[in-house]
């Protein structure tokens, strides 16, 4: 009968009008991502080693590491900086990391006003934990 | 609550009246305060109908539609608004310059003129005519001029061919839609808005006129130039059609009387077939307001599920759909009245 379709495409429309929306309400709710996202790093002090196994990984040259002998002439971590500008998130750091010390993170708001803002320093000696700074919050 | 709104105008009424002027100014003067009343009404209306228009378009589409601006999106259009009046007014070089500018205005005329007759509630209309249901197509039927004096002004070949369809196709559907109404006009024996609306007080005419409804609903669409009978203005080979070359307030204006001719239309089906304020236990008024609702969100549901309807398609929809059915309505209703009447008069029923 003529005009059958007509009302399949109403119908059609109307589960449409009343389905869940796709639309993602970012700045407010943030977006559930897939596992395998790697957005940012974290560096767990305690099982870091110091070898620099992830600085050879990198093949971007992001992760800067400055150690020190402490006086049991061990080696120990002075300091761990990220330059995440040149960042390409693949996670060979993590990956190749003996001890897990360097994770991964799914915060992916990085974006910083300044190129300074930038380096990611994960940990210095004489400072105070500095992970929690997080990168584009000091403007 | 039924009386509200009338009791509102009696208030006013005596008001004026306190003034010690003869009854002749005093009836004048309320014709205005009335005519002010449905123009806020229909400006009001037209906020939201805009931004309902929106959300509902982005609802069928499983978005969400202005959400940002004002609680749920509702200031998105206020803010629109701003931002068109703060916009250069151009002018084209080439455009008959006083009938560019005069269909701007104009085209809100005939719109706000319609909703003279319609009664929102119990006697809540600014003047009920003898020949209500016919005043309104003869007025709505002048806004097809209006949109070519936009189109031939414009000077742009885009504007001229939306001017052109627009003609084609409201004058067309013009028939239809009033031979729609006929069927209404033959059971009632009256033209006049309240009459109608009160003959309704059993049944509502969409029962004993399906017909007629949905050649109402398909013809009233293509009237005003909605849903998938938008050829005037159909964005992919006109950009805009006839309103192309409008700009700032001036398009705002031709955007509102869209949806200011969107919600008569609706305002005209809600009298006519759908019983008009006529409902149980809420007040007159409000039934009104949720029925015409009720079919301005079926016009918008219409709108975002068919695609545009081809130019050749649409005169063969009207010319041998349409026309046919509904002069077929109207030579079954007289048959049907004369039956009745027969039954009537034999005392069978």
């Amino acid at each position: 009968m003529n005009g059958q379709g007509l009302i399949k495409g109403l119908s059609v429309t109307i589960k449409h009008f009343f389905s869940p929306k796709i639309t993602e309400l970012y700045p407010e709710v943030k977006p559930k991502l897939p596992e395998s996202v790697k957005a940012d790093f974290d560096l767990d002090r305690e099982k870091c080693i110091a070898c620099g196994i992830c600085a050879n990984a990198c093949p971007n040259k992001v992760i800067t590491i400055e150690t020190e002998k402490d006086e049991n002439n061990k080696r120990r971590l002075k300091r761990y900086e990220m330059n995440m500008q040149y960042c390409l998130f693949c996670g060979l750091c993590a990956e190749s990391c003996p001890t897990k010390a360097i994770i991964t993170k799914q915060n992916f708001e990085l974006a910083a006003y300044s190129r300074e803002n930038t380096k990611r320093l994960l940990y210095q000696a004489d400072k105070a934990p500095a992970s929690e700074t997080e990168p584009g919050a000091k403007e | 609550m039924e009386n509200f709104f009338v009791n509102i105008a009696g208030l006013i009424r005596d008001l004026i009246a306190g003034f010690g002027l003869n009854e002749t100014l005093v009836y004048l003067a309320m014709v205005i305060v009335k005519f002010v009343a449905v123009l806020v009404f229909v400006l009001l209306n037209v906020v939201v109908l805009v931004y309902m228009e929106r959300r509902v378009a982005g609802f069928f589409q499983e978005r969400l539609g202005p959400n940002r601006v004002g609680p749920q999106g509702t200031l998105q259009l206020v803010m629109d608004i701003f931002k068109l009046l703060s916009k250069e007014d151009i002018v084209p070089a080439g455009a008959d310059k006083f009938v560019y500018k005069a269909a701007a205005y104009a085209i809100f005329v005939p719109t706000i003129l319609v909703y003279m007759v319609i009664p929102f509630g119990k006697g809540m209309n600014v003047i009920d005519l003898n020949l209500g249901l016919f005043y309104i197509l003869a007025i709505s039927s002048v806004t097809t001029m209006i949109i070519f004096m936009a189109g031939w002004g414009s000077r742009n070949k885009y504007s001229l061919v939306g001017g052109m369809r627009a003609i084609a196709q409201m004058v067309s559907y013009e028939i239809p839609y009033v031979f729609s109404f006929l069927g209404v006009i033959m059971l009632t024996g009256s033209l006049k808005m309240s009459t109608i609306v009160e003959a309704q007080q059993g049944v509502w005419f969409i029962v004993l006129q399906p017909i007629a409804f949905i050649v109402f609903l398909i013809a009233g669409n293509a009237e005003i130039n909605r849903g998938p009978f938008d050829l005037p203005e159909g964005e992919q080979e006109l950009v805009a059609g006839y309103h192309t070359e409008y700009t700032a307030g001036r398009f705002a204006m031709f955007y509102m009387a869209e949806y200011a001719n969107l919600l008569a239309m609706a305002a005209i089906g809600a009298t006519v077939f759908l019983g008009g304020w006529q409902g149980p236990w809420l007040p007159g008024w409000l039934w009104f307001f949720i029925k015409m609702y009720a079919l301005v969100f079926g016009q918008m549901w219409v709108r975002w599920t068919f695609p545009r309807i081809r130019v050749d398609h649409l005169m063969h929809l009207n010319w041998k759909v349409l026309l046919p059915v509904s002069l077929a309505n109207i030579v079954v209703t007289g048959i049907g009245i004369k039956v009745y009447q027969m039954v009537r008069m034999m005392g069978w029923w």
